[in-house]
């Protein structure tokens, strides 16, 4: 198994309000090997973070197929797809979703505990995160307590710690200002490049992008382009070819 | 290098990891409590609802069956167990009408009651054998009867006992209800009578005071109070008196007669039973307290009653407190939901969590409100309230079981898990793609 992600076909249409059903995705097919560092991008509505919550086992599709680390996602129930969520997937989103009543370090290591890691062991690995992303010494700090930088780095310490197969990050630098945008990048891009794990991050920064390992770009919920890092984004026209081409 | 050293140990660590137990239901107690405790004004109101419940179903139940309580033991001491009374079940047709048909007469028409009073046959005989049913502790004779008594100008009518003391102390222990003077004295003298506290005082009599006394169709006669009884029940204090059989009996006018048999039984709560055999054995009416008394107990039932439905909408109260702390909870939460279940907590971790938060908020809230419903209890006991209506007392009369505070408990419990279970539900709903998506929190 070269592919850590697998997505065949994908469709996902939303049915609401009684509206006709909107179609958000048109087929998609994707593949990201293992240890690699996937940009999505597109503009706003293109299907990137519907996708993204597709590979994230956190939707389910319409119809096509998602193989996640060789599992087939459709073939799980909901309890099914939040054990693995728990044990093989980490995720960062835009507005760092930590719990606020709960300490950095009890932030990092509850989905440990979650999985029945010993509180210690868990508590000892949700240290070694927050160290690697050099905020151990607010382990003990509330949410509430840190700068908007720091949240989303602790939100990248908890994806992390689990040591999970593969890392989503919705737009994870977008409420950032630039500075701390650079640093949060810079993060993922060594968690891709040193510790060997597969990130799969939406962004809408042209920049970052680039600096990607590989970057797809959707439109319209297809994929207009995929590029491995300093390649020109291939214009849609010679999309299928370049595809059929890279088989 | 470092670098690649650290993720090395890391791996090894977690080949090493020890694993829980339990490892869900410990992460949702630790979530539960956690976000309880961080939510203290909210939750507290919550409580407070319960709280409030719980110390007025404890109160209510402490001073509705203090009364009833209370009732029931003076009643059950003052007024027999049976009473067999003087009406027959089957009365033998007269002789007329027994020849109905044959030659002594053809038909008859309208017969005129003779006026033979109605009375107990042999009531020894009858006495005896009761005393020898098993279910028995004591039988005693007597004739009951409305007389005038007057004194001092004042006139009063009063419901009068003829007893033999000894048979009736037997049956209604009569003696402790003794206020002044004694009841021995009714025994040795020729003409006492023994008056109710509330005849005593409304005629003003004291004892040795002479009252007259009459009733139609029998000799007035006068009577000397010996003693003054009070059972702590107005309905009868006002009315009763009593005095030896003889005299009753011609006072009223009815010379050899009694008109009931008074029984006292092992166990009171065998009234019925008891009655039924009776009325089998001898062919007389038979009577258990429950029905004699049926008036003031139906009162009673009626006041449990409404003090149910008051406690039971006070509960519904506390429950929508409740259910309106956790749903706004739940809306507030919907974002930490989201998180929780992207993270890999399932549905019914989410469920776990309202609901033990819910069954949290409703154990705190019934074990103070057991306490403070105790503290409620004790003080209401001290509370002076003159009172005089079916039963006499200087204080609340306030009688305390075990079972209200399980009850109470229980209740809390119960209501704790109605009033979560919708906001738990809503919560597990909450699919973190909404959330995400910022369609909803």
């Amino acid at each position: 198994m070269t592919h850590i992600v697998e997505v065949r076909g994908l469709v996902r249409e939303l049915s609401g309000g009684g509206a006709a059903p909107q179609t958000i995705l048109h087929g998609i097919d994707l593949a990201v090997p293992h240890g690699q560092f996937l940009a999505l991008t597109g503009a706003s509505g293109s299907g990137k973070s519907t996708l993204l919550y597709l590979i994230g086992a956190l939707d389910r599709a319409t119809s096509g197929e998602i193989w996640l680390d060789g599992v087939e996602m459709g073939g799980l129930d909901d309890d099914d797809r939040a054990a693995f969520r728990n044990e093989r997937l980490g995720f960062v989103f835009q507005f760092h979703f930590l719990l606020p009543e709960f300490n950095v370090l009890e932030n990092v290591a509850l989905p440990m505990w979650r999985r029945g890691i010993h509180r210690d062991d868990a508590n000892d690995r949700a240290y070694e995160a927050l160290a690697l992303l050099g905020l151990e010494e607010l382990w003990k700090r509330k949410p509430g307590q840190l700068s908007g930088g720091q949240q989303q780095r602790v939100s990248i310490a908890r994806a992390v710690a689990n040591d999970p197969a593969l890392i989503l990050a919705d737009e994870p630098t977008g409420n950032l200002d630039s500075k701390n945008a650079e640093i949060v990048f810079d993060v993922f891009a060594q968690i891709a490049g040193d510790h060997g794990r597969t990130v799969v991050m939406v962004t809408h920064d042209k920049d970052f992008a680039m600096r990607a390992d590989r970057q797809v770009q959707l439109r319209d919920g297809r994929i207009l382009a995929d590029a491995r890092r300093g390649e020109e984004i291939i214009p849609p026209s010679q999309r299928m070819r370049q595809v059929s081409h890279s088989r | 290098m470092a670098a690649v050293a650290n993720a090395a140990d890391r791996r090894a660590e977690v080949r090493r990891e020890r694993r829980v137990a339990f490892a869900d239901v410990r992460t949702v107690w630790f979530i539960a409590l956690r976000q309880l405790w961080e939510r203290k004004l909210l939750n507290g109101i919550a409580i407070g609802g319960v709280v409030l419940g719980i110390l007025v179903l404890i109160a209510m139940n402490g001073i509705f069956s203090g009364f009833s309580m209370k009732f029931t033991m003076a009643i059950l001491k003052i007024s027999p167990h049976v009473i067999v009374f003087d009406t027959e079940l089957r009365p033998q047709p007269s002789i007329l009408a027994r020849h109905e048909g044959t030659f002594v007469a053809t038909s008859v028409a309208h017969e005129v009651p003779s006026d033979r009073q109605a009375r107990i046959k042999r009531p020894s005989e009858i006495v005896r054998a009761l005393q020898q049913m098993s279910e028995v502790r004591a039988a005693a004779p007597s004739l009951a009867g409305m007389a005038l008594i007057e004194y001092g100008g004042k006139t009063k009518s009063i419901d009068i006992r003829g007893i033999d003391v000894d048979a009736q102390q037997n049956v209604t222990p009569l003696n402790q209800f003794v206020k002044k003077g004694s009841l021995g004295a009714l025994a040795v003298a020729t003409d006492g009578i023994v008056v109710g506290s509330g005849v005593a005082a409304d005629l003003g009599l004291h004892l040795g005071d002479v009252v007259h006394a009459a009733a139609p169709g029998g000799r007035p006669l006068d009577l000397k109070v010996v003693a003054i009884i009070e059972a702590e029940i107005p309905p009868v204090d006002k009315v009763r008196a009593y005095a030896l059989l003889r005299n009753v009996q011609t006072l009223l006018g009815k010379p050899d007669i009694v008109s009931r048999i008074e029984v006292r039984l092992w166990d009171e709560n065998q009234g019925f039973a008891a009655a039924e055999r009776i009325e089998r054995m001898f062919g007389y009416d038979a009577e258990p307290w429950q029905e004699t008394n049926g008036n003031f107990l139906a009162i009673f039932a009626m006041q449990a009653m409404i003090g149910r439905f008051i406690v039971a909408a006070i509960l519904l109260v506390g429950g929508f407190g409740i259910l309106a702390v956790q749903i706004m909870i739940v809306l507030q939460k919907t974002r930490d939901i989201a998180i929780l279940r992207s993270v890999g907590l399932r549905r019914l971790d989410i469920l776990r969590i309202f609901l033990l938060q819910g069954l949290i908020i409703a154990l705190i809230g019934g074990a103070i409100g057991d306490l403070l419903g105790k503290l409620a209890l004790i003080q209401l006991a001290k509370l002076p309230v003159k009172m005089e209506g079916l039963v006499k007392s200087d204080t609340f009369l306030i009688h305390e079981d075990p079972s209200f505070y399980v009850y109470g408990v229980v209740f809390a419990l119960v209501v704790g898990v109605f009033a979560s279970l919708l906001p738990a539900i809503r919560g597990s709903r909450v699919e973190p793609v909404d959330v995400l998506r910022g369609q909803i929190g």
